[in-house]
């Protein structure tokens, strides 16, 4: 799951990452040292890619040549496979279109709920972490991650655009 | 007492057909994905079964078949007033619906190698996660044999990091417990056989669904940002323009993630067991296989005696 996360913040933010982004962009309290495990993980199964970044790295996505053949492949197969009536939904879609009356409520319930809601804890499995994250929070340069990172609904899209 | 015991399916069916969405809704989902899947296979299996017999004790005492059986015509019909012919009624009925779940299960065999083919020219995928440059948002789990998560940059750039990982999470629980192959194909496929259980298998696709929801929850460890995370990627896909992706498909797929019904859920409490529920459900499969079992004695039973009379009579 880290991997994938890490992969889509990356992803995300649309250039390479350094590992101490990358925790940052995570938006949770993790240890430096397991996003740098984790980054390099990745890029040993050829996910990602690497260059020097100063004393780290920067890790970026190893997008082939083929990158417009993944998008127009994606494309059509989600034509192919999309649900109509009779076929067998092997495309499992997160969120589909929306009805006007949808659009209203969601629309209502992201008011209601704005983000960065007081007392949201650390997630599961992440308390162990959590001691780690400090100590070596030094190397990253005094960690601002946490709620304060993801907080702002409004606020998510310059979050996600390159700094 | 044959008919009797034979109109148990039926009546499960329909029971299956009223109740289904609401125990659906109901059940905690990952109880309610594998119980109604399993109660619309159980049921449709039942009422193909007796359906086919009853074709069969209808047809016996055709003379062509008596020929062959070497049963007594009178014995086999017992005090079933129907003429022969109206076996014709459910055996085309039997085969008619045979012919669409062998459909139905050709057409999954078919979308399942085109997902695998999909896979193996989107991918490699070593996180199991491919990136596609779309401006369109979208996020989806293509269930080949080897599954792959496929997000578009836009979807990624829509939410936070918090809600992008709700998203993960959807999506690697869609995987992780086979959801498409194990419940909703083979709800559909049951439905296929049973046109009855058309509800009840819409009812599965949801609670997968809700598992899902219910599983990414659990993994970011707060409901409400699982439901925010919902409600952003709907809204987000509901502001872009039209075409990219699927742009012929927006309307038929509009009412298929229920993104409503997911959204109120996970703002209202963790759903609570509900073992009342699930006994009953476990009760109408026993009864409804039972139903066929005893089926299958009682014809067995009226097919030995009009073979026993037919010897006795030469």
């Amino acid at each position: 799951m880290l991997e994938r996360e890490l992969f889509a913040a990356i992803a995300a933010a649309g250039r390479p990452l350094t590992p101490a982004e990358a925790r940052e962009a995570l938006g949770r309290p993790l240890a430096y040292t397991t996003v740098m495990s984790t980054l390099a993980r990745l890029h040993d199964k050829g996910a990602l890619t690497r260059s020097p970044a100063g004393r780290s790295f920067a890790y970026g996505l190893a997008v082939g040549p083929d990158t417009l053949d993944a998008t127009l492949t994606a494309r059509r197969m989600a034509r192919a496979l999309d649900g109509g009536a009779n076929r067998a939904e092997a495309l499992a879609r997160f969120v589909a279109d929306l009805g006007p009356d949808d659009e209203r409520l969601l629309a209502d319930l992201l008011r209601a709920h704005p983000s960065g809601g007081a007392g949201r804890g650390p997630a599961e499995a992440d308390g162990a972490e959590t001691d780690r994250a400090q100590t070596s929070g030094a190397q990253v340069g005094g960690a601002q991650v946490g709620g304060a990172q993801v907080g702002g609904a409004e606020s998510t899209g310059a979050e996600d655009q390159p700094r | 007492m044959t008919a009797l015991v034979a109109l148990v399916p039926f009546a499960a069916s329909v029971v299956l057909a009223l109740a289904g969405p609401r125990v659906g809704r109901r059940l905690p989902p990952a109880t309610a994905t594998r119980l109604l899947t399993a109660a619309g296979l159980t049921t449709a299996l039942a009422t193909g079964f007796v359906l086919a017999v009853w074709a069969f004790i209808l047809l016996a005492p055709l003379p062509e078949l008596v020929a062959a059986g070497h049963w007594s015509a009178a014995v086999v019909r017992g005090g079933d007033p129907l003429p022969a012919g109206t076996g014709l009624l459910p055996a085309a009925a039997v085969l008619g619906l045979l012919a669409a779940a062998i459909g139905r299960a050709v057409g999954f065999g078919r979308d399942l190698a085109a997902a695998q083919r999909a896979c193996r020219r989107l991918g490699p995928a070593p996180a199991g996660l491919v990136v596609i440059d779309d401006d369109r948002p979208d996020a989806y789990t293509v269930s080949g044999l080897t599954g792959l998560i496929v997000v578009s940059t836009a979807m990624l750039r829509a939410l936070p990091a918090d809600e992008r990982r709700v998203l993960l999470a959807h999506e690697d629980s869609h995987l992780r417990h086979h959801h498409h192959h194990a419940y909703t194909q083979l709800a559909a496929l049951a439905a296929a056989a049973n046109p009855l259980l058309r509800g009840p298998a819409r009812a599965v696709r949801l609670a997968a669904e809700r598992w899902a929801d219910e599983d990414a929850a659990a993994h970011a460890g707060d409901r409400i940002v699982a439901a925010r995370a919902l409600a952003r990627a709907g809204l987000a896909r509901a502001d872009s323009p039209p075409g990219g992706a699927s742009g012929g498909e927006r309307v038929l797929a509009a009412a298929d993630t229920h993104l409503e019904q997911r959204t109120r859920a996970l703002l209202g409490p963790p759903p609570r067991r509900r073992p009342a529920l699930v006994g009953a459900l476990a009760a109408l499969m026993l009864l409804t296989a039972g139903a066929a079992i005893g089926t299958e004695h009682l014809t067995e039973h009226r097919f030995e005696q009009a073979r026993a009379a037919y010897s006795h009579a030469r």
